[in-house]
C-alpha cells in the first residue's frame, strides 16, 4: 500500500545517486537503488540555464530495522528534493 | 571502444540536431573507432558522414532508420489526417544497416521505400527488406513491431514476430535501448530475454538523436514541428535528454543497468554489440570515388569508342565552325583532348553534347554558361556558342590535369522548358540512369519562426506578420537583429512575450528543415546509377537523388547543370513576337551581328531596364560610365559588377585608363600581355592564372589551383608562403607586393572571364531586341519577368518607348502580352516638352534625336493579357481566348464562362470597354450614358439568373442562344468613335435571358473616374495602365518643388533636391566598406530615380524605405557620368502620408513634416564580417530581397468624395 506525500526532504547523495534523505526527522539509509528515470520540465517555460529535468529514484531505504519503498525526486530548476511517495 | 549504432544526425529532417561531422570528431573525442549514420528515412547525411570518418580515422557504418507499414496500412485508404499522425512516433520502425559491401543494397532499398509509401512518407515491409537483405543487417529496437510487443508484455506475439524476422532476412539482431524512462531498463532487460531464448543476438545502442544532453529542447522543437503539435508535455518524448552521443564509459552505465548489475551479461552485450559493428564496416574508398588514385568515375554509357567518337565530332565541328585552317585551334584542340583523354572523360562530353542536340531540337533556346565556356571542344561540338580563342579565354579554369573532380558543364535554358528538357533527357536516358539532384533548404530566419510560432500555438497571420519583418538573416541573428536594424527597432519586436519564441527559434539555425529539387543539376550516369545513390521522387515526380551537388560529386557521378534561365524564354518569346506579327525569322545565336552600333548606343545612354545582367540601379551606372562598344566591353561590364573587383578598388583605375585620363598601369613588363586588355587593371580569373604564370613559371594548371586554393583562410595562407617562394628572381620586392595584394583580394570574389563571356551573349542579345523590335522584348519582359523589376516599371519603360500600352480587352487579350501593330502612342497633352527621360536628349547634341527612345518602339502596342487579371484560372483563361470574338458582356459571360469576381474584375479594369464605346474619365461621359458600373450591375444580374436556376443549365449548354428580349446594343451606342471597336448591332443575338433577369437602367451609376480606374488596375492586374499613378500626387509635389527624374541631368552636382516615385526595387547588396548600404529606385513617370541610404541616415529612413511603396526623398546630387546622376539620400517620407497631411492641414503641415529634425535612433549595428584580406562585409548586407512594401498598398489616396462605395 502505497502514499502520497510530496514533503520536501534534505538528501545526501554519493555518485549522484541518493545515499541517506532525513525525513520527519528521521534519517533513512538507502540500502538500493530499485529504478530511476528521468523526465524533462517544460523548459520553454523557465529559464534559459536550467536543463529543466525531473529525476526520479525509486529506493529500498530503512530508518533502522524495518526497509521500504521510497520515491525521491529531484528537480533541477529549484535543486530541490522531495518524497512523491513511500511503500511500507 | 563502444560502437555506436543507431544514430540520427541533422539529415533525419525535423529530428536530429547535429551534424554528421561533429558527431564523428565527439565519436573520435571519445576514442570510438566505428561510428554509424542511421538517419530516418533515407541517406542524406550517409556521404558527408563517411566523409568526415575518412578524415578522422573512425570507420564508418551506415544505415537507415526506416518506417514500418503495418499491415492494415494502406496509403490508398488512410485519410489525410492519418497520414499526419503517422509522421509522429506512432509507427513502428526498423533501423536497417549496410554490411560490410552492402551500399547498393541499401540505396536499392532506400530508394524502394520511397517509391512504396507516398511521397515524403517512405515505407518498408518485411518482404521488401528481405528481396534486399543479401547485403543488409536489421535491428529491431524498442520502437520495431518486436519492441512494442515486448513493451505491452505480450511476449508471445513478440517471439512469433521475431521469428518472422529471422525467416525473411537472415542477418536480424535485436536491438536493445533505455534512454532513463519510466520502466525503460526493465523493458529492456525482457527484449534482452527474448534474444537471448531466440539464439538472436543483442546489441546495445542509445538512439542517439543528439550531440549534447542539452541539445534535446532543439528536440523538442523539431518534434513539434514535425508533428504539427504545441509544444507541450503531451506531445513530447520522455526521456529525450538522454539521447545524446554518450562516452563509451556511460553506455557501459547502461549496459549494467540494464542486466541489473550482472556484469558478466553486460560484458556479453557490448562484447557482440561490438561484433555486429564489425560486420558492417563500410571501406570509404569505395564510396567516394574521387579519393581513389586514379579517380573512378560513373559514366553514362555511349556506344562504341569514346574516345574515337569524340574525336570525329571536334573534326567535323573545325569544319562547321569554319577552323580546320586554324593553327591556334588545332594545337589548343589536341591539348584539351589530350587531358579530356587522360582523364577519361571523352563519353561524358559526347553524352552532353546529345543532351544540347536534343534540347535545340526542341526548339527550346539554350546558351552554355560558367567556366565550360573556356573549352574549345565544347565550342566545337556545339555544347556552347563561345568561341574562347575569340576572348582569350583558357581551358585550365574549366578543366585542368591538377584539378580533382569532374569539369562542370553548366547550360542556361529557357526557364518556362527546363522541365520538358528533364523529361526529355529521362525519356532518352531512362529513369534507372538519370536522377535530378537535391538540395537541403535549412533554418533560416523566417523559417525558424514561422515553425517555433506555430509550435508554440501563435495564430497564423501573427506568426506571417512577425517573419516578414526580418530581412533573409540567419536564424541565429534575429535577436542581434532586432537591437542592431533601425526598421525592426522600431517595430515592437523585441516585446518581451515573443523574446522565448526567438529564443527557441535561434536553435534551429542551420538545420536542415525539407529536401527540395536542386534548381539545375541532372545527373547521368550508366545502369548502376542506383548502386550508388538513393534515389525518390520530388514534389513533382521528377527521380530525385539524396545526395547534393557537393556529395554526388564525391561520389563520382557526372552532373550536368541544366539552368532555367527566364531571359531566355523573354528572348524566346519576343521571337514569336516578331515572327507572328511582322513575319521575320530572326536567328539570333547566328543571324545577328555582335557589332551594332545602335544597340551600344542605347546601352551607352544606361537605357537598359529589362536587359541581362545590366539593368540594376548600380550596372546602369556601370555601362553609362563604362560606355561599351565592343563584346568585350560588355565582358569586361559584367566581370567589374562583382564584389571582387569592387573590393579591390579596380573600377575607377579600369575607367581612368579606358577613357584616356590615366596611363596604364603595369607593374612589370612581363605582365603587360596578360594585362594589356584591361589596361592593367586585374578583372579576370584568367588574367590572375596568366599573373601567377609569368611571375612564377609554374604552368596555367597549377596556378589554377593555386587560385582555388585562395578561396579559404588557411589555403589563402598556403597560398602567401608559396608566393613568396616559387616569384622568380627578376621581379622585385615591390612587383611581388602589389601583385600578391591584387591576388589576396582578388581570391575569393573574382569572376571567370569564360562566365562573363557566356553571360555577355545574352547581354547583348537582349539589348539588341530591345533596340530593334522593343514592343516583342517587352512582350517577352513582362510575361517572363526575368529582371528583378515589377512588370508596371518594365510597362512604363515601353511607354517611355513609344510602345503604345493597350488595355485589356476581352476581344483582343491574349493568354499572354501580345505585340499589336499600328498603334500610335497616345501622348498626354501635357506632355509636350521634347526632352525624352534620363536626360537621352542632351540639348545641342546631334546624335540626340536618332536616339530618341520614343523611336524604339513606335507603331508598336503591348495588350494587357488575360492572365494577368487577379485570381483569374488557367481554364479560364482557356476558354475566354477560345471564346473571341465577343459581342456583348452577356456574350462574353455565356461562352467565357468566367467566375462572377473575375468578370467584375475584368470589368472594372476596362475589359469590356471598346465593345461599349466607355471612357471612363474621358470627357465624353455625362449622366444617363452607360458606364463600368452599370456593367459590374449587370455582372450582378446575369450571375443571379443562370443561378436563380429559371433557364435551366444555360450556362454549360450551348443550346441556349437566341430569346426574345433586350438587345445588348441597349447599353449605349457602341464603339461612339473610339475607332476599331465591333459595332453591337450586327452581332448574332446571344443575350441574356432580360425577360427573367433584373433590368439595369444605363447611367444610373456614375462612372468611375481615372483615380478609381487606375486603383482597380493596380489592385487587379497589379500595375497601372491607364496612367502613371504618380501624376495623381502632381500638384502636391509640384507644390513642394519635386524634381523629376528627367530634370535630374539639369541639376547641379551637390545640390540638395527632392524627389519622388514608386518604389521599385530595394537592394542591400555587399559594399567596399563593410556598410550595410540600401540602394532604392524610385520611378516617377519620366524614368528611374537611383537613391544611395548610407547607414547615417538609416536610423531615422530605413522603416520608410522598407515600409512604403509612395516615397519622396530628400537627397544630395551625384554625377556618375556623362549621362548618369545618382543621389545620396537624406531623408524620406511616405508619399501617402504627405499628402493625408496636405488635405487635413494644407501646405503647413506638410513643411512642418518636410522640415521637422529627424530624432536620431543610431544606425545599424552588428559587427562586420572581416576576411583574411582586409575585405569587410555587413552581417546584413547582401541577403536576397529585403523585407517591406513591394505591392501597392490598399489604399493609395484619399477618395475623392461622392465614390461609392459599394464596388
Amino acid at each position: 500500500m502505497s502514499r502520497i506525500y510530496g514533503d520536501p526532504i534534505e538528501v545526501w547523495t554519493r555518485d549522484a545517486e541518493p545515499a541517506r534523505f532525513v525525513w520527519r526527522d528521521r534519517l533513512y539509509v538507502v540500502r538500493r537503488v530499485l529504478d530511476h528515470w528521468v523526465t524533462s520540465r517544460e523548459w520553454w517555460r523557465v529559464s534559459e540555464n536550467d536543463p529543466g529535468e525531473r529525476r526520479f529514484w525509486r529506493v529500498e531505504a530503512s530508518p533502522g530495522g524495518q526497509t521500504g519503498s521510497y520515491e525521491l525526486r529531484f528537480d533541477t530548476a529549484s535543486g530541490g528534493w522531495l518524497l512523491l511517495r513511500a511503500w511500507d | 571502444m563502444f560502437p555506436h549504432l543507431h544514430v540520427a544526425s541533422a539529415y533525419s529532417l525535423r529530428y536530429g540536431s547535429s551534424f554528421p561531422r561533429e558527431l564523428v570528431l565527439r565519436a573520435a573525442e571519445h576514442e570510438m573507432d566505428i561510428l554509424a549514420l542511421t538517419d530516418r528515412d533515407g541517406m542524406y547525411g550517409a556521404v558527408k558522414h563517411v566523409q568526415a570518418c575518412s578524415d578522422t580515422g573512425v570507420r564508418p557504418v551506415v544505415g537507415v532508420d526506416m518506417a514500418l507499414r503495418s499491415p492494415g496500412d494502406d496509403p490508398a485508404i488512410r485519410g489525410a489526417g492519418a497520414g499526419r499522425s503517422a509522421r509522429g512516433d506512432g509507427e513502428d520502425r526498423v533501423t536497417v544497416l549496410a554490411r560490410a559491401g552492402g551500399w547498393a543494397h541499401l540505396c536499392r532499398l532506400t530508394t524502394a521505400a520511397h517509391h512504396a509509401g507516398d511521397r515524403g512518407e517512405p515505407r518498408v515491409t518485411r518482404d521488401l527488406v528481405a528481396q534486399h537483405a543479401d547485403g543488409l543487417l536489421v535491428m529491431l529496437g524498442p520502437r520495431s513491431d518486436v519492441g512494442r510487443a515486448v513493451a505491452a508484455r505480450r511476449d508471445e506475439h513478440a517471439r512469433a514476430l521475431l521469428a518472422a524476422w529471422r525467416a525473411a532476412v537472415p542477418d536480424v539482431v535485436v536491438e536493445v535501448v533505455d534512454q532513463y524512462g519510466y520502466r525503460e531498463s526493465n523493458t529492456a532487460l525482457r527484449m534482452l530475454v527474448l534474444a537471448e531464448s531466440a539464439g538472436v543476438p543483442a546489441v546495445l545502442t542509445n538512439a542517439v538523436r543528439h550531440l549534447d544532453p542539452g541539445d534535446y529542447r532543439v528536440g523538442n522543437v523539431l518534434d513539434a514541428a514535425r508533428k504539427l503539435v504545441p509544444l507541450h508535455p503531451r506531445h513530447l518524448e520522455h526521456s529525450a535528454s538522454h539521447a545524446y552521443l554518450k562516452s563509451g564509459k556511460e553506455m557501459w552505465q547502461v549496459a549494467s543497468r540494464i542486466c541489473g548489475g550482472d556484469r558478466d551479461r553486460a560484458r556479453g552485450l557490448l562484447a557482440r554489440t561490438r561484433q555486429v559493428a564489425e560486420r558492417c564496416v563500410l571501406d570509404p574508398l569505395e564510396i567516394l570515388a574521387l579519393r581513389n588514385d586514379p579517380e573512378r568515375v560513373h559514366l553514362p554509357e555511349v556506344g562504341g569508342d569514346p574516345v574515337s567518337r569524340l574525336r570525329h565530332r571536334c573534326e567535323d565541328g573545325l569544319l562547321d565552325r569554319g577552323l580546320e585552317r586554324s593553327r591556334d585551334a588545332r594545337d589548343r584542340l589536341e591539348a584539351e583532348l589530350h587531358i579530356i583523354e587522360k582523364k577519361q572523360l571523352s563519353g561524358y562530353f559526347i553524352a552532353v553534347s546529345g543532351i544540347t542536340d536534343m534540347i535545340r531540337d526542341m526548339g527550346v533556346r539554350c546558351a552554355i554558361r560558367g567556366s565550360g565556356a573556356g573549352s574549345l571542344v565544347n565550342y566545337l561540338i556545339r555544347i556552347g556558342e563561345v568561341n574562347p580563342l575569340h576572348h582569350g579565354l583558357l581551358m585550365e579554369r574549366f578543366l585542368s590535369e591538377g584539378r580533382k573532380g569532374l569539369p562542370d558543364i553548366d547550360v542556361d535554358v529557357e526557364s518556362a522548358r527546363r522541365l520538358d528538357c528533364y523529361r526529355a533527357i529521362l525519356e532518352r536516358y531512362g529513369e534507372s540512369r538519370v536522377a535530378c539532384v537535391s538540395m537541403m533548404e535549412t533554418y533560416r530566419a523566417r523559417s525558424a519562426i514561422r515553425d517555433v510560432g506555430a509550435a508554440m500555438g501563435l495564430p497564423p497571420h501573427e506568426i506571417d506578420v512577425i517573419a516578414k519583418a526580418f530581412p533573409h538573416i540567419r536564424a541565429r541573428q534575429i535577436r542581434s537583429a532586432l537591437t542592431d536594424l533601425p526598421e525592426l527597432r522600431g517595430s515592437g519586436l523585441g516585446d518581451r512575450a515573443l523574446e522565448t519564441m526567438f529564443r527557441i527559434a535561434e536553435k534551429l539555425d542551420g538545420l536542415p528543415r525539407h529536401i527540395a529539387l536542386h534548381p539545375c543539376g541532372v545527373l547521368v550516369g550508366n545502369s548502376g546509377l542506383r548502386d550508388r545513390t538513393p534515389v525518390e521522387r520530388s514534389l513533382l515526380e521528377f527521380p530525385m537523388s539524396q545526395f547534393d551537388k557537393e556529395d554526388v560529386e564525391e561520389v563520382g557521378l557526372l552532373k550536368l547543370d541544366v539552368l532555367g534561365v527566364r531571359m531566355q524564354s523573354a528572348m524566346a518569346y519576343a521571337l514569336s513576337e516578331i515572327k507572328r506579327v511582322d513575319d521575320q525569322d530572326i536567328d539570333l545565336d547566328r543571324g545577328v551581328p555582335h557589332d551594332d552600333q545602335a544597340t551600344y548606343d542605347m546601352i551607352c545612354t544606361g537605357r537598359t531596364l529589362g536587359c541581362f545582367q545590366i539593368e540594376s540601379p548600380g550596372q546602369r551606372e556601370l555601362v553609362a560610365k563604362l560606355e561599351p562598344r565592343t563584346m568585350h566591353d560588355l565582358i569586361v561590364d559584367i566581370s567589374l559588377f562583382r564584389p571582387g573587383p569592387v573590393n579591390s578598388d579596380m573600377v575607377t583605375p579600369y575607367l581612368e585608363a579606358r577613357h584616356g585620363w590615366r596611363e596604364p598601369y603595369y607593374p612589370h613588363p612581363k605582365l603587360r600581355a596578360s594585362l594589356l586588355e584591361t589596361h592593367g587593371v586585374v578583372v579576370f580569373h584568367e588574367q590572375v592564372l596568366k599573373v601567377v604564370d609569368a611571375m612564377t613559371g609554374c604552368g596555367l594548371s597549377e596556378a589554377e589551383r593555386i587560385r582555388r586554393d585562395l578561396g579559404t583562410p588557411e589555403g589563402r595562407e598556403r597560398v602567401l608562403a608559396w608566393w613568396e617562394d616559387k616569384v622568380l628572381p627578376e621581379f622585385d620586392r615591390e612587383t611581388t607586393d602589389r601583385a600578391w595584394k591584387v591576388l589576396d583580394a582578388f581570391g575569393a570574389f573574382g569572376f571567370c572571364k569564360a562566365h562573363a563571356a557566356a553571360f555577355a551573349l545574352p547581354t547583348y542579345q537582349s539589348a539588341w531586341l530591345k533596340r530593334h523590335h522593343a514592343a516583342a522584348f517587352f512582350a517577352g519582359v513582362l510575361t517572363h519577368e526575368p529582371g528583378m523589376y515589377p512588370n508596371r516599371v518594365i510597362l512604363d519603360e515601353a511607354r517611355q518607348c513609344g510602345v503604345a500600352v493597350l488595355p485589356l480587352d476581352v476581344n483582343h487579350s491574349g493568354r499572354t502580352w501580345l505585340v499589336e501593330r499600328g498603334h500610335p502612342e497616345p501622348r498626354e497633352p501635357s506632355e509636350e516638352e521634347p526632352v525624352g527621360p534620363l536626360g537621352l536628349l542632351v540639348p545641342g547634341s546631334p546624335v540626340s534625336d536618332e536616339l530618341s527612345p520614343r523611336r524604339i518602339g513606335e507603331g508598336y502596342g503591348l495588350r494587357v493579357p488575360f492572365s494577368s487579371v487577379k485570381g483569374i484560372s488557367e481554364a479560364e483563361v482557356e476558354r475566354m481566348v477560345a471564346g473571341r470574338p465577343y459581342t456583348s458582356l452577356a456574350d462574353f459571360w455565356e461562352r467565357a464562362r468566367p467566375s462572377r469576381p473575375v468578370a467584375e474584375r475584368i470589368v472594372q479594369v476596362g475589359g469590356v470597354d471598346a465593345l461599349y464605346g466607355l471612357h471612363p474619365g474621358g470627357p465624353r461621359w455625362r449622366p444617363g450614358e452607360l458606364t463600368r458600373r452599370d456593367l459590374l450591375a449587370q455582372v450582378g444580374a446575369l450571375h443571379r439568373a443562370s443561378s436563380s436556376g429559371v433557364t435551366p443549365g444555360r450556362r454549360t449548354r450551348a443550346g441556349y442562344r437566341s430569346r426574345p428580349g433586350q438587345s445588348p446594343s441597349r447599353y449605349g451606342e457602341p464603339g461612339s468613335g473610339s475607332g476599331g471597336t465591333t459595332p453591337v448591332e450586327t452581332a448574332p443575338a446571344v443575350q441574356i435571358p432580360m425577360g427573367f433577369a433584373e433590368r439595369i437602367e444605363p447611367g444610373e451609376l456614375p462612372e468611375m473616374t481615372e483615380a478609381e480606374a487606375v486603383e482597380a488596375e493596380l489592385e487587379i492586374l497589379g500595375m497601372d495602365v491607364s496612367r502613371h499613378v504618380i501624376r495623381f500626387h502632381d500638384e502636391l509635389l509640384d507644390a513642394i518643388g519635386v524634381v523629376r527624374s528627367n530634370e535630374l541631368l539639369t541639376m547641379r552636382n551637390g545640390a540638395e533636391i527632392l524627389v519622388a516615385g514608386v518604389k521599385v526595387a530595394t537592394q542591400t547588396p555587399a559594399v567596399r566598406s563593410g556598410q550595410r548600404v540600401v540602394f532604392t529606385t524610385l520611378d516617377d513617370s519620366t524614368g528611374p530615380i537611383d537613391l544611395t541610404f548610407f547607414e547615417s541616415v538609416q536610423g531615422h529612413c530605413a522603416a520608410t524605405v522598407f515600409g512604403s511603396w509612395l516615397m519622396v526623398a530628400k537627397g544630395v546630387v551625384r554625377r556618375v557620368g556623362a549621362r548618369a546622376v545618382s543621389l545620396r539620400a537624406l531623408d524620406c517620407w511616405n508619399l501617402v502620408e504627405l499628402d493625408e497631411a496636405w488635405r487635413t492641414g494644407g501646405m503647413d503641415k506638410v513643411w512642418a513634416m518636410l522640415g521637422a529634425v529627424r530624432r536620431e535612433t543610431g544606425g545599424v549595428g552588428g559587427r562586420r564580417i572581416e576576411y583574411g584580406n582586409g575585405y569587410r562585409l555587413s552581417p546584413y548586407a547582401d541577403n536576397g530581397a529585403p523585407p517591406g512594401s513591394r505591392t501597392p498598398p490598399r489604399k493609395l489616396w484619399h477618395a475623392s468624395p461622392g465614390s461609392s462605395g459599394g464596388l
